[in-house]
């Protein structure tokens, strides 16, 4: 569903992504673990087809990140960590109906998937209201319900639970779940353990810009003696990073 | 690039703004009072100013004057003709009853004025008054006149005792010839004001909207979500675009209703070249919709410069930063050519951005139309367009400012 093959992007002379490859199934949650600044998020851009390849290629569900940047784009939904980024002054429905049109909905389509997703994620009191003056559970909603409005196969999480308390991250999990029991791919960024150990299929470990331990959690387990993934990160990113 | 991307992109970005109370505020309501407001009470300020210089003039008499001989010259004789000239009494100290404002002249007569008079010899009437004081310098040449229609009065006498035809003294007449267009005497003001006020409005008209669809959303967080659609960059720049280019057109309709309104309301003010003239402009519709093009062509051009540079800021208050100098760049060439007459325009004028909108609406309001300089300038107008778009676009599709941080 997701292949990645030998993924760069250099700027100038620092290398945010270093020849990185990996594929991610259907269904399948794979964590992309690393400190800040190890290359997840541009990564992450780099799926999204924001950012172009130095190097290297993706195919996205049948479409050449590089050849059909726009192909991929259908089939990709993405969400980002910290603010939710809706429009204040439009209400819950228009926020979500902005992207579909823009991911080529038709309008009836659109309004049917609307209401479709305001059900599922129990928006009906507020769909028509302006997101300006929602709780931060609401507006994250919202921008779960826009990410997936035009339905697509593979999912991209940017540290989405970045500075959210308990229950939004909770909502943020069970999103997640959700979207893998749909039979989503998902690409998921973190540099927390536990929220990777507790969610994700396989995981990435990423540190500048190289791929430098990939597998399942049992895997990477019995390969580095029975650690924790915590402290298999902290070996192999070094010491110097405890801190 | 996809036109139903481009017009969902402005179609959202308008509904954004107009829900926005304070960008409504500063660029469609406030435009809209604020010159009738700003023309009514200067306007008033300056009527009464003018009113009081040349209706309510006060003069008083030194008390080395104050006799009746001098009192019967000075208001039985110079000023008998002259109702707004009042005299009032005496002054002991004359320089500070000017400066203290209790009068605005004090007349000293020589006393020996009427020998002198007989004798046919000049006598000397000093007008003391304070040239600081606006109402004391501005009512000085009424004094001034009476004084010459005075000695004139006295002259023609001593000539017709003489037998002589006073038409002496004045051997050559003016006679005036206004070779002015019909017109455009009347519209000074208005071609003064209409196009230094229209290249400054439509430099930052459109500033709030840039700062906002580009800079503002990459604070918001908006940003990116956005580039994940199938939206390509160039569809989204292009909604942006339009709306900020719909945004600075807007901001200048509503200035101009409210001039329209001040002029309604106040047409005096507007009118002091040529006081008691009508305030109207005849523009032919060729020139008018070629003037309306190039005027919306230099907005649409504002408009780009405005993104690039909201694309280009790291945060809003960068982008509100960099973009408060656009109005230095209206304001130089605007002010540098407030004066220039239709007459004077270069042809050169015409392909210089900015200075070619400036001189196509000088020579349309002011009535002296060449065409082909007006098709000059609409042509130079729209090839800055696409420089301008270019540019942007070209800023738009570069990663390293798209994510700069």
């Amino acid at each position: 569903m997701l292949e990645v093959k030998n993924l760069s992007k250099h700027f100038g002379d620092v290398k945010a992504v270093n020849d990185i490859s990996f594929s991610v199934g259907k269904g399948e949650v794979f964590g992309l673990l690393g400190e800040n600044g190890a290359g997840k998020t541009t990564t992450l851009r780099l799926l999204a087809t924001m950012l172009k390849p130095t190097s290297g290629t993706a195919l996205v569900g049948d479409y050449d990140l590089v050849r059909e940047p726009e192909r991929v784009r259908r089939n990709i939904g993405i969400l980002f960590g910290g603010e939710s980024g809706l429009y204040d002054r439009l209400t819950a429905a228009e926020n979500i109906a902005y992207f579909g049109e823009l991911n080529n909905m038709e309008k009836s389509e659109l309004d049917r998937r609307v209401r479709e997703l305001a059900e599922i994620f129990g928006m009906e009191e507020y769909i028509n209201k302006r997101a300006g003056k929602f709780s931060k559970g609401m507006k994250q909603k919202v921008a779960f319900a826009r990410s997936i409005v035009h339905n697509p196969q593979i999912m991209l999480f940017d540290e989405p639970t970045s500075g959210l308390d308990v229950s939004a991250v909770r909502d943020v999990h069970e999103f997640i779940q959700k979207c893998r029991d749909e039979g989503k791919t998902i690409v998921f960024s973190s540099h927390s353990m536990s929220e990777v150990e507790k969610l994700c299929d396989r995981v990435g470990i990423i540190h500048k810009g190289n791929l430098i331990a990939i597998g399942t959690i049992e895997e990477l387990s019995s390969k580095f003696k029975g650690d924790s993934l915590e402290n298999i990160f902290v070996k192999l990113v070094g010491e110097k990073n405890e801190h | 690039m996809n036109i139903k991307h481009v017009f969902t992109v402005f179609k959202k970005e308008v509904r954004d703004i107009a829900r926005d109370r304070k960008t409504l505020l500063t660029n469609l309501i406030v435009p809209i009072i604020m010159m009738p407001v700003f023309i009514t009470l200067m306007g008033g300020s300056i009527e009464r100013m003018g009113k009081d210089i040349s209706e309510n003039i006060t003069v008083a008499l030194s008390e080395n004057s104050y006799t009746d001989e001098i009192r019967n010259l000075v208001e039985g004789e110079i000023f008998k003709d002259y109702p707004n000239i009042s005299v009032n009494g005496v002054v002991s100290d004359p320089i500070q009853s000017v400066r203290n404002d209790e009068v605005r002249f004090v007349i000293e007569v020589e006393p020996d004025f009427a020998e002198k008079l007989a004798m046919g010899q000049p006598y000397n009437i000093t007008v003391i008054y304070d040239q600081s004081d606006t109402k004391s310098s501005g009512s000085y040449g009424i004094i001034a006149s009476a004084i010459n229609e005075y000695n004139q009065k006295v002259v023609h006498k001593r000539l017709e005792s003489m037998n002589i035809d006073p038409g002496i003294l004045e051997p050559v007449k003016i006679v005036q010839s206004n070779a002015a267009i019909e017109k455009a005497g009347s519209n000074m003001m208005i071609m003064m004001m209409i196009p230094m006020l229209v290249s400054m409005l439509i430099a930052v008209g459109g500033i709030p909207a840039a700062t906002d669809l580009v800079a503002g959303e990459k604070e918001r967080g908006t940003f990116e979500p956005l580039l994940t659609t199938q939206s390509s960059r160039m569809s989204i720049l292009l909604g942006k675009y339009f709306t900020v280019t719909l945004f600075s057109i807007v901001s200048v309709i509503a200035q101009f209703t409210g001039l329209v309104v001040a002029i309604l309301m106040k047409p005096s003010f507007f009118n002091m070249a040529n006081p008691g003239g009508s305030i109207s402009v005849s523009i032919p519709p060729a020139a008018l919709i070629l003037s309306i093009l190039i005027t919306i062509t230099l907005g649409m051009v504002f408009a780009s410069l405005q993104l690039a540079v909201s694309t280009y800021a790291r945060s809003f208050k960068e982008a509100q930063t960099y973009l408060s100098f656009f109005i230095f760049i209206a304001m130089i060439p605007a002010y540098a050519t407030m004066m220039m007459q239709p007459d004077d325009i270069k042809f050169v004028m015409f392909f210089i951005p900015l200075m070619n909108a400036i001189a196509s609406l000088k020579m349309v309001l002011g009535n002296v139309i060449n065409y082909t300089n007006l098709v000059v300038a609409l042509g130079t107008s729209v090839l800055y367009v696409i420089i301008s778009l270019v540019f942007t676009a070209s800023l738009f599709n570069r990663e390293e400012v798209l994510f700069r941080s």
